[in-house]
């Protein structure tokens, strides 16, 4: 899949789990530049890209997650 | 009959400067600092305050060693110290700086434009790192103020609980006489907001060992950071409050803490299956639960919990006996004691205790009440029972405890009950909502998304009387936390409004 892709369908995630319309993610953005992205939603964040990517990240995976591209390559790897 | 204190904490710190200074004092994003280093700090921001007309000062809540060293200065010069945080609203922080009467305001360089128009002076404490000679350190009026913590008064106006040096030292000598295996070789966990008084404990204890401090940093999602320091620093001593464990419990089987001795859990009732799945992750650490109202400075009892046979009342862990120093009395509505074995409010008594609320003498006098002993007690609002072997079990707190047509519910039991339903595993909680004329309407609030709600209710239904049966049962993928980590059973009902 294309990092392209895989950001939008990210920032529908976002948007829907933190109930906020406008979030535009990028390679960059980290749990400091988004609103309501805490220890709780994250959670439940992950949750949800699991589903949505079937995937199935392990507790190692998710302390790697720092930033939007770290979720977009995790994505990528494990769906390869 | 006044016990005289044998410990005084700053002293110790103080000596520990010296004694310890190749020591690691702290590690702070990744960066370590001695307590030489540390010294030198809180010595360059004494010689800035000792000399001040004002008591009482402000210090910005932020993760930088200077604003550590800023509240080492602050005790260090006899003053008070009060924090304001950055994540507040701007009126709250403001709020809290009138009430207090805060004048000066402590702050590092990231914190230059800190919105507080109400603040006179300014000290950026980032730079003011310089060579200063030690400042010589007299142990002060046991009466003055150490800190203000703020707390959320139910009308919405934060009241303020001062704890004077006699508190603290009050506090330091029993919890010291825990009998902690701890040395200068510990590193320990410092993960409490600076607003919440297990921070307190968290940062001054450590230094009077001279051990280590490892903070959790700002950036990032607080929870995995934890885990992070844990792990990577292999931690020896850690204080957590129980959410933390809860939003990890899928992933137990991935963690290991073999370094792990001491893991505390407090600022909020502990569920002993938690804990005790938890165990496989934590091998050979002792579980504590402390517990203690701010008003009594910090912690007041405790519960070493046994390797099994953890006791417990509807789940939640017991706090075990009062720290030396502290008396204590289980009383009935009519304020006097309850029979034995039966259950009442905790007061507590003893030099840990605060002497009143600050500038408020009307809630002081309606939660501090003399006792026909001669002592003065704080009334807890817990609900509490002494069991054969004088531990004391837990029971909730009293506005828990609610009349549903009639009859006299603990809020607890039921969420107990619903937790059953999930083999213990799921956050439940349960909130009386009051319907003008109609009474109350119970609320069960479950930390899950993905089961049947008419199942659940059957369920609850064969274990529970028709009155303790809640209305509605509403699924949440996690349950919202208030600044101290603890589960914010207010923002829950606003859910549903």
């Amino acid at each position: 899949m294309e990092t392209t892709e895989i950001l939008n369908e990210l920032n529908r995630i976002f948007n829907r789990v933190l109930k906020v319309e406008n979030i535009i993610l990028s390679d960059e953005t980290t749990a400091q530049d988004v609103d309501g992205w805490t220890s709780l939603t994250n959670m439940i964040l992950i949750n949800e890209i699991e589903k949505q990517f079937n995937v199935r990240f392990t507790f190692r995976d998710i302390m790697k997650l720092k930033s939007v591209g770290d979720i977009c390559s995790a994505i990528q790897n494990k769906m390869k | 009959m006044t016990k005289s204190i044998k410990r005084e904490i700053i002293t110790d710190i103080y000596e520990a400067f010296g004694k310890y200074k190749k020591n690691k004092a702290f590690v702070i994003n990744d960066i370590t600092y001695t307590y030489g280093q540390l010294a030198n700090a809180v010595y360059s921001i004494s010689t800035q305050i000792c000399n001040r007309q004002d008591d009482i000062i402000g210090i910005v809540a932020e993760n930088r060693l200077e604003t550590y060293a800023s509240i080492l200065a602050v005790l260090l010069c006899g003053k008070t110290y009060v924090i304001l945080h950055p994540s507040y609203p701007e009126d709250r922080n403001k709020n809290i700086a009138k009430q207090a009467g805060v004048n000066s305001l402590l702050h590092t360089e990231d914190a230059q434009n800190f919105p507080l128009d109400n603040v006179l002076e300014r000290i950026c404490t980032t730079e003011l790192r310089q060579s200063i000679p030690p400042v010589a350190y007299l142990p002060q009026d046991n009466q003055k103020n150490a800190y203000i913590i703020f707390t959320s008064g139910s009308t919405g106006e934060p009241k303020g609980v001062p704890i004077s040096r006699e508190n603290l030292n009050a506090f330091y000598h029993a919890y010291h006489k825990l009998g902690w295996q701890l040395s200068e070789t510990d590193r320990m966990l410092q993960m409490f907001e600076l607003t919440f008084d297990v921070s307190v404990v968290s940062l001054l204890y450590p230094l009077t060992l001279g051990a280590c401090i490892y903070t959790v940093p700002v950036e990032g999602i607080k929870y995995l950071n934890v885990i992070d320091i844990l792990e990577k620093y292999e931690i020896t001593f850690a204080a957590v409050a129980p959410s933390l464990l809860q939003l990890v419990r899928p992933y137990f089987s991935e963690i290991q803490f073999p370094k792990l001795k001491y893991l505390i859990v407090t600022a909020e009732a502990s569920n002993a299956e938690l804990l005790s799945a938890f165990k496989s992750c934590a091998p050979n650490a002792a579980f504590v639960n402390l517990y203690g109202p701010t008003e009594g400075t910090i912690y007041c009892t405790s519960y070493f919990i046994p390797p099994t046979g953890c006791k417990h009342h509807n789940g939640m862990v017991a706090i075990g006996k009062p720290f030396d120093g502290i008396s204590i009395q289980l009383m009935a509505d009519d304020d006097t004691p309850v029979l034995a074995g039966e259950c009442g409010e905790l007061w507590i008594s003893g030099q840990q205790v605060m002497k009143g609320y600050w500038n408020d003498p009307e809630k002081s006098g309606a939660c501090l009440a003399q006792w026909k002993d001669g002592k003065t007690y704080y009334k807890t609002g817990d609900l509490c029972k002494i069991d054969a072997e004088g531990d004391i079990i837990y029971y909730g707190r009293k506005d828990y405890q609610v009349k549903v047509q009639g009859f006299r519910i603990e809020l607890s039991e039921i969420e107990y009950v619903a937790r059953q339903f999930f083999d213990g595993k799921t956050g439940t909680v349960v909130t009386a909502r009051q319907i003008e004329n109609q009474g109350c309407e119970l609320h069960l609030f479950v930390e899950d998304t993905h089961f049947n709600s008419t199942e659940l209710h059957e369920y609850i239904s064969k274990k529970l009387p028709y009155y303790m049966i809640p209305k509605q049962i509403h699924k949440i993928e996690h349950f919202p936390l208030n600044n101290s980590n603890k589960t914010d059973r207010k923002k829950l009902l606003d859910l549903i409004k």
